[in-house]
């Protein structure tokens, strides 16, 4: 008996079904080895045209100017950066998933880490685009990379939250990149071990590395494991803090926050919860996974999407508190009239920000709420889209009209190639995330079965043989036989 | 024994030879020898020098393949003039002449080409002063709509007529013996004028008509009925304690305002012990440029002006009934104006700016009530600004009906455009043989049978005199750049006897002012200088008639308004429309409704919420917000009297009057062929609003005033505006106070200011700049360049930021660009409106680049490309700049510009300004980016590419050229003599620019000693420490200044 791990009779099982090792395996790498279906290739190519439409839309605006974009004197950044931060903020539910949730023995982490890491990556891969395309001379982007060079040498602006930017976001790219991956190999080293066709053996051969589940392979990859868990876990503070940075050290008011911080890593592992869930939901049901990724598990992350929906709402109204008790008028101007006057041309928006991120997951203290498929599907939209419209308040409706009221600014919508360029994501994103979910394991089988020692119907079953059995026997079969 | 297998014989034998052969057999030696072979790094093609030459040859093959660098052939001089050094600037004095606008000008000429307009500092009519329209005019010169050569009516076309002597030939045989019209502008030119009396002589039945599109008729005949003299006197507003102006737009287009902004100016200049100040009152329909400089303001409908007029005219003693004024806001004004005028008889002034000569006859009287004559009004010195009479025009219009005059030929006006009855015109017009010598076709030209195109002023000889006795030379500063000719010279070729020794003008010119100054030399001085003037100017007074005055008041009595009225006016940009072609003037923003490249139905709050529903005094349900930040606005119709209807957007204007309806001319250019505008008269004027001449009323004399209705139409329009909000929202950008509260207690006015300081720094500090901040402070010795703008004496009339876009090749964006909020003029006129609605309180603040000293914008680049140089400026790198317009948006006073798109053509991405779809690049644009208008670049300052951020550099070409004269000259205080752009277009010299350190120069004078008192900086609490500092505006005014505003 496994003594390390009790399992409380009241918790639900982390894996349903009475699932054996092989089961598991079968499980997760059989649509790897099976021809998609119709359903994904109708999404693979929605997801590609979107790609394309976005990259034409990056075409025009670096051929003929960041003037194809409809952002102006006074609003320098609009979609561009919103977008960026947004896709920044999903991508910090992956790390946090399998890094501090790793450090915290979270069990349940196993089912949907492997896919949550994934979108990390996807998530980061698009965030790093609007700030690279968002440049008026793009093919000059290399100066942000501080280098020996010929030019002086001339050296970057340390100073420069826009650096630290490239900076955060480059290490926490690599590391999140090292994280996933070798967690990867070990199933990388299972779908080899079952490959029946050329390529199969070719690719996952040359993928795993070479694995062979030594023991020693094990150690050090466990080792591995909780060194690379040790660096993400700072990451997922400091990436968002930094660019909360981008708009906290600035001075226009709206931005020059000290709350930002904190309240920017909330919300992002807000927005990152919920873009788990709508994944989760979707490949569950569409992989046929839903012993793996069970009830259990989006009973977890929509507690945290209720903790992390309320810390932001509280970091809202603190914000809006301070700005009217710090009485500086042009901070207090930004937040009465520009936000929360709902008759200036962006008041709609931060209501809805506020519906979406601060009173609708509070249906979530209902447990009953909190395991509906389709509530918990709708209320993950809702989320993203309260979260999209939490940066484009931040950013927009702070700078279209600051200090000086002869510059305050137009009505600033986006033209059909912001638009085409943030779709243009969306089709990275899902692009990427097809060809994971076909090619890669979508759920960690080792970890699962290592879970699964200590968990699921098998476990209980043979806990309860065991508590029955005489204990003389016991010793018998099962210790002195061992030694 | 083994059995043998060979291959050959040579195996087989196994000979000495064939052993050689074989172990030569590959001769060639492999590079890598063995590897202790010490030879490995001397052999010819080492394995690391093979990768070194491998790597360089790809990089080179790769660059030489894919970097394709244009070839510009730079071609010197065969033979290099003597007064021309390539990269150095000559300067020419001239005269910029727009018909009878007269501003003496020094032309600023790079390698041969005329780029830059500066006013000429030794006339004591202008000071140095130039307006936009005069900064602007360089651009015409290059404008690639200008005619090329001679034509002669084709059927519809034109046809080339290959000489001048054929033109002259065919020309003089179709007029000979014709009673001949020279229909000019207003000429002020001494020669240019002998030549048509010998023209007239010459040609007998002709006649010289001048005519002026917008006409000062009236008060012509009113000074010829009062002063027995058709002329207009000289103004002396810096004599005058009390100013009153009847809708005379004196600052910004009536007349000769940069004259009367300069005289203004000195009696708005906060100076000495006890301040004083002229008193500025206007009365007046709309809310125009001088009135939102008034201490005090009065509006009324247009038509009654006339009412006023009496008012004040009977209140102050004249023998005349006035009808009662029931508006008791403009009653009570009447009184105060009338008290502050007897109080101040013999330096008060009443201006007036209707065309109507009655209204002028009673302003005449009110004059000699207020003994303004031979004090302000100077009849000693007549000026020669405007000669036109309506009447005039009309007769030669019946006359070409009637056949007395049978050929007409038009120079420098535009009356197929301008004349508000131009069908009438039109009709006539065809009737008669007509030769335009316009230097661009226009609507008139493309009427006539022949086209002579004159010179533009730039490539001219010629004379002007603006007053009586002050001449002012044109000197051409280009060789003409088409086969132009003067107007002159066809005049002397068509008048002279054969056998004439003169035959050109240029010849004619020398010869007249080398008689009448005595010698060559003073006529090269003159030349040089520029100006003629006498010692000093005669200051006299003229032999009043006031026997006309019951007269017209008896005809003003019985003038009939109606409930909505239109008034007609001019912008300080487009003035007339005579050069609506211009670019930078179409895209400079009015300085009240910041519109640019369209014109406009002005109404105020209350007018808008009757007619368009829009009411913009109230911030419930966002109307006010709505209306300012969506660019389409709701079109109305307006119909004028004459049943001529126009259907503008509408700008709603706080302090218009409420009944009216303003209408600027000088829109709506349009070739007689539609579709043809845009290659006739151009792409910038094509377009841009529409022409409201046709409303004008007419009754025998124009007058600038129309009975209307209006009715909205449920379109909508867009409107290209620069700045949609004006109101101050309570923050401390600006102050201002009244007068006496400034006498009582100067340190009172920045008080507040020096209290919130305090407030910030650590302790209570007095140490602003050391104290509020927890990074330490640098020492800033050597230079600081500063700057200082006195919001008392700058009245927004814009010059400067004409005068801005030339020297630094500032980007044309078009209509639609600025419309999405795109413009990219690195200086720009603040306007805001304190006060109430109806009648506001105008301050125009100009705003750019403050060169902050803790500059937000310079921590925030990624790249360094913004950062700060040891002499204070904040410095763009445009080519480090990689535009993540991070600065632009942490830039507290948004002054920097980004390049949206390509709109110089300096990008090396080809073909990328004519996008497909979505990409909103105007005509107008292409048209700064031909060859020929790019010869106006300044070719010290880049040409800024797509990509990049700009904004104000503090001129800093120039700041570079006075050090290094100073150096030169061994002399550092040379620098005190360097001028930006804006301060030396300036007309009121509101503009004050040097070395902060340098404790005479005026900067560090006006911010520490002379004006410490109204110095304050922009949104000092930041600490950003700006380089720019305001002066505080100060009213001549009981009233309270600045509403509840200043109060907060």
């Amino acid at each position: 008996m496994s003594l390390l791990k009790y399992e409380s009779q009241q918790r639900e099982p982390l894996i349903d079904g009475n699932k054996d090792y092989h089961q598991v395996t079968e499980d997760i790498i059989r649509p790897i080895e099976m021809k998609p279906s119709t359903l994904w290739y109708i999404g693979f190519f929605i997801s590609v045209s979107l790609l394309l439409f976005g990259v034409y839309s990056v075409y025009r605006e670096v051929t003929y100017g960041i003037g194809q974009w409809n952002l102006n004197k006074t609003i320098g950044w609009g979609w561009d950066i919103t977008n960026f931060v947004w896709w920044v903020g999903i991508g910090h539910a992956g790390t946090l998933i399998s890094a501090i949730l790793l450090l915290f023995r979270q069990g349940w982490r196993t089912g949907v880490n492997r896919a949550a890491e994934a979108m990390t990556i996807f998530a980061v891969m698009c965030a790093g685009q609007f700030p690279i395309w968002h440049m008026g001379r793009v093919w000059m982007a290399f100066f942000v990379l501080p280098y020996p060079n010929t030019r002086g040498p001339l050296w970057v602006n340390f100073n420069s939250p826009l650096l630290w930017d490239v900076f955060a976001v480059g290490t926490y790219f690599t590391v999140s990149l090292l994280f996933w991956y070798s967690g990867l190999i070990p199933d990388l080293a299972t779908v080899r071990d079952r490959a029946k066709t050329k390529f199969r053996k070719f690719f996952y051969g040359v993928t795993a590395f070479g694995w062979t589940g030594s023991t020693k392979h094990w150690q050090r990859h466990e080792s591995l494991s909780l060194v690379l868990a040790g660096l993400a876990t700072p990451l997922v503070l400091s990436v968002h803090t930094i660019v909360s940075f981008d708009f906290a050290t600035s001075v226009v008011p709206g931005w020059h926050t000290t709350i930002f911080p904190p309240y920017f890593v909330a919300g992002a592992i807000f927005s990152g919860f919920a873009m788990v869930q709508t994944l989760m939901i979707v490949v569950r049901k569409v992989l046929n996974l839903q012993d793996y990724i069970t009830m259990g598990h989006i009973d977890a992350m929509n507690k945290v999407i209720v903790l992390t929906g309320s810390i932001v709402g509280c970091a809202y109204l603190t914000e809006l508190f301070i700005a009217w008790y710090g009485q500086n008028p042009y901070e207090w101007y930004a937040f009465k009239e520009n936000r929360a006057n709902l008759f200036t041309p962006y008041g709609w928006s931060y209501w809805l920000m506020m519906f979406c991120n601060v009173v609708s997951p509070q249906l979530f203290w209902s447990r009953k709420l909190r395991r509906n498929i389709t509530v918990t599907f709708f209320m993950s939209i809702i989320v993203n889209i309260g979260m999209w419209f939490e940066r484009f308040v931040i950013i927009v409706s702070s700078v279209y009209r600051d200090f000086l009221p002869s510059a305050w600014s137009t009505y600033y919508s986006p033209s059909i190639w912001e638009v085409g360029f943030y779709l243009g994501t969306f089709g990275l994103f899902f692009t990427c995330f097809f060809i994971f979910a076909k090619y890669f394991p979508v759920i960690a089988v080792a970890e699962i079965k290592a879970v699964l020692k200590t968990s699921g119907e098998n476990y209980k079953a043979k806990m309860t043989e065991m508590e029955k059995a005489d204990s003389e026997k016991f010793y018998i079969e099962e210790v002195a036989h061992a030694h | 024994m083994k059995k043998k297998y060979w291959q050959s014989f040579g195996e087989l034998n196994y000979t000495e030879s064939f052993q050689e052969s074989t172990k030569n057999e590959f001769k060639e030696e492999l590079p890598l020898a063995d590897l202790d072979d010490k030879g490995i790094l001397e052999a010819t093609t080492p394995r690391r020098d093979f990768l070194k030459y491998l790597g360089f040859s790809t990089a080179a093959a790769a660059i030489a393949a894919s970097c394709e660098v244009p070839v510009h052939k730079a071609i010197p001089y065969l033979n290099k003039p003597d007064n021309e050094i390539p990269g150095v600037a000559n300067y020419y004095a001239s005269t910029y002449v727009n018909g009878g606008d007269t501003i003496p000008v020094v032309v600023k000429q790079r390698d041969g080409r005329p780029i830059k307009i500066e006013g000429n500092e030794l006339s004591t009519i202008t000071n140095g002063g130039t307006n936009a329209q005069a900064q602007a005019s360089v651009l015409d010169l290059y404008d690639n709509t200008r005619l090329r050569y001679p034509m002669q009516k084709d059927g519809k076309s034109f046809k080339e007529v290959t000489s001048f002597d054929a033109f002259d030939k065919m020309v003089g045989a179709d007029i000979t013996g014709k009673s001949i019209a020279l229909l000019t502008g207003t000429i002020n030119s001494p020669t240019t004028l002998q030549l048509i009396n010998e023209f007239i002589s010459k040609h007998p039945g002709s006649r010289h008509v001048q005519y002026d599109a917008v006409s000062y008729s009236g008060m012509l005949q009113a000074n010829e009925a009062c002063y027995g003299k058709r002329a207009i006197p000289s103004y002396h507003f810096d004599n005058a304690k009390v100013i009153v102006s009847l809708s005379a737009d004196f600052l910004g287009t009536w007349l000769s305002p940069v004259e009367f902004a300069y005289q203004y100016s000195k009696g708005r200049k906060v100076t000495g012990e006890k301040v004083e100040l002229n008193r500025h009152i206007q009365f007046e329909s709309m809310i125009s440029l001088t009135g939102s400089n008034a201490d005090d303001r009065y509006t009324h409908k247009p038509s009654q002006i006339g009412a006023v007029a009496l008012a004040l005219a009977a209140k102050l003693g004249v023998a005349v009934t006035a009808p009662s004024i029931a508006d008791a806001r403009l009653a009570k004004g009447i009184d105060d104006t009338v008290a502050a005028l007897n109080a101040n008889k013999g330096a008060a002034l009443v201006v007036c700016g209707s065309n109507d000569v009655n209204v002028q006859i009673i302003v005449n009287a009110i004059n000699e009530a207020i003994g303004a004559n031979g004090k302000t009004i100077n009849w000693g010195m007549t000026s020669n600004y405007k000669n036109g009479i309506d009447a005039d025009m009309v007769k030669l219009i019946d006359d070409m009906n009637s056949g007395t005059i049978n050929a007409v030929l038009v120079y420098g006006v535009n009356p197929a455009y301008s004349y508000s009855d131009s069908k009438k015109f039109k009709d006539a017009f065809a009737k008669v043989t007509s030769v335009s010598f316009n230097a661009a076709m226009d609507e008139t030209t493309e009427l006539c049978k022949y086209i002579l195109p004159a010179h533009h002023w730039l490539e001219s000889w010629g004379d002007a005199e603006p007053k009586t006795g002050y001449y002012s030379l044109i000197q051409p500063t280009i060789n003409p750049l088409f086969k132009t000719r003067a107007f002159q010279t066809s005049l002397i070729k068509w008048s002279a006897a054969a056998g004439s020794m003169v035959n050109d003008y240029e010849t004619y010119f020398k010869t007249y002012w080398n008689a009448k100054l005595g010698s060559v030399d003073v006529y090269e001085k003159a030349l040089q200088d520029g100006v003629i003037e006498p010692a000093s100017m005669p200051v006299a007074g003229g032999t009043y008639n006031g026997a006309k005055t019951a007269e017209a008041a008896a005809a003003l009595a019985s003038v009939k308004g109606a409930e909505t009225e239109i008034y007609f006016y001019e912008k300080v940009s487009i003035g007339n429309g005579s050069q609506a072609n211009n670019p930078w003037l179409q895209e400079l923003p009015d300085p009240l409704t910041k519109v640019t490249w369209d014109n406009y139905a002005m109404i105020s709050p209350a007018m808008a919420k009757a007619l368009v529903g829009i009411d913009v005094m109230t911030m419930e349900g966002g109307q006010q917000s709505n209306y300012e930040v969506h660019p389409e606005k709701p079109v109305i119709k307006v119909t004028a009297a004459n049943g001529k209807s126009v259907e503008l957007p509408v700008i709603v204007l706080p302090g218009m009057n409420k009944n009216t309806i303003a209408l600027a001319v000088g829109y709506g250019r349009e070739s007689a062929n539609k579709e043809d505008t845009a290659t006739n008269i151009g792409k910038s004027a094509n377009g841009a609003g529409k022409n409201v001449y046709p409303l004008i009323g007419f009754s025998g004399t124009n007058v600038n005033f129309s009975v209307a209705t209006a009715e909205k139409t449920g379109a909508t329009y867009p409107l290209a505006q620069t700045q949609i909000h004006g109101f101050t929202e309570g923050r401390a950008i600006l102050h201002e106070t009244n007068l006496k509260s400034y006498n009582a207690n100067p340190e009172a006015l920045l008080e507040e200011v020096a209290k919130e300081r305090e407030s910030i720094t650590a302790g209570g500090s007095k140490d602003f700049i050391n104290d509020a901040t927890i990074y330490p402070n640098f020492e800033k010795p050597g230079i600081k360049w500063g700057m200082s703008i006195d919001l008392n004496t700058c009245t927004g009339c814009s010059a400067c930021v004409i005068a801005c876009t030339a020297e630094n090749n500032v980007s044309v964006v078009g209509k639609q660009q600025v419309q999405r909020f795109h413009d990219m003029q690195w200086l720009r006129i603040d306007r805001y409106f304190t006060g109430d609605m109806e009648n506001p309180d105008v301050v125009f603040q100009p705003m750019l680049c403050q060169h902050c000293d803790n500059a937000p914008c310079e921590n925030v680049c990624p790249v360094a490309a913004t950062n700060h140089s040891s002499e204070g400026l904040n410095q763009m790198v445009y080519n480090r700049c990689i535009g993540t317009r991070y600065c632009a948006n942490n830039c507290p006073f948004k002054v920097r510009r980004f390049n949206w798109l390509d709109f110089t053509g300096a990008d090396s991405f080809p073909d990328n300004q004519k996008p497909i779809l979505g990409g909103y690049m105007d005509e107008s644009v292409m048209q700064m980016n031909d060859d020929l208008t790019r010869m106006v670049l300044n070719p010290d300052v880049t040409v800024r590419s797509r990509g990049v951020m700009e904004k104000c550099s503090f001129c800093v070409q120039r700041l570079q050229d006075s050090k290094l004269e100073a150096k030169k000259q061994q002399n550092p205080k040379l620098v005190r003599n360097v001028k930006t752009a804006c301060m030396q277009a300036c007309p009121t010299h509101a503009i004050s620019f040097g070395n902060v350190n340098d404790k005479e120069s005026d900067v560090y004078k006006i911010r520490n000693v002379d004006q410490k008192h109204r110095s304050f900086y922009v949104l000092e609490h930041l600490h950003v420490l700006p380089n720019v500092n305001y002066l505080a505006k100060v009213r001549n005014t009981d009233r309270h200044i600045g509403g509840e505003e200043a109060e907060a």
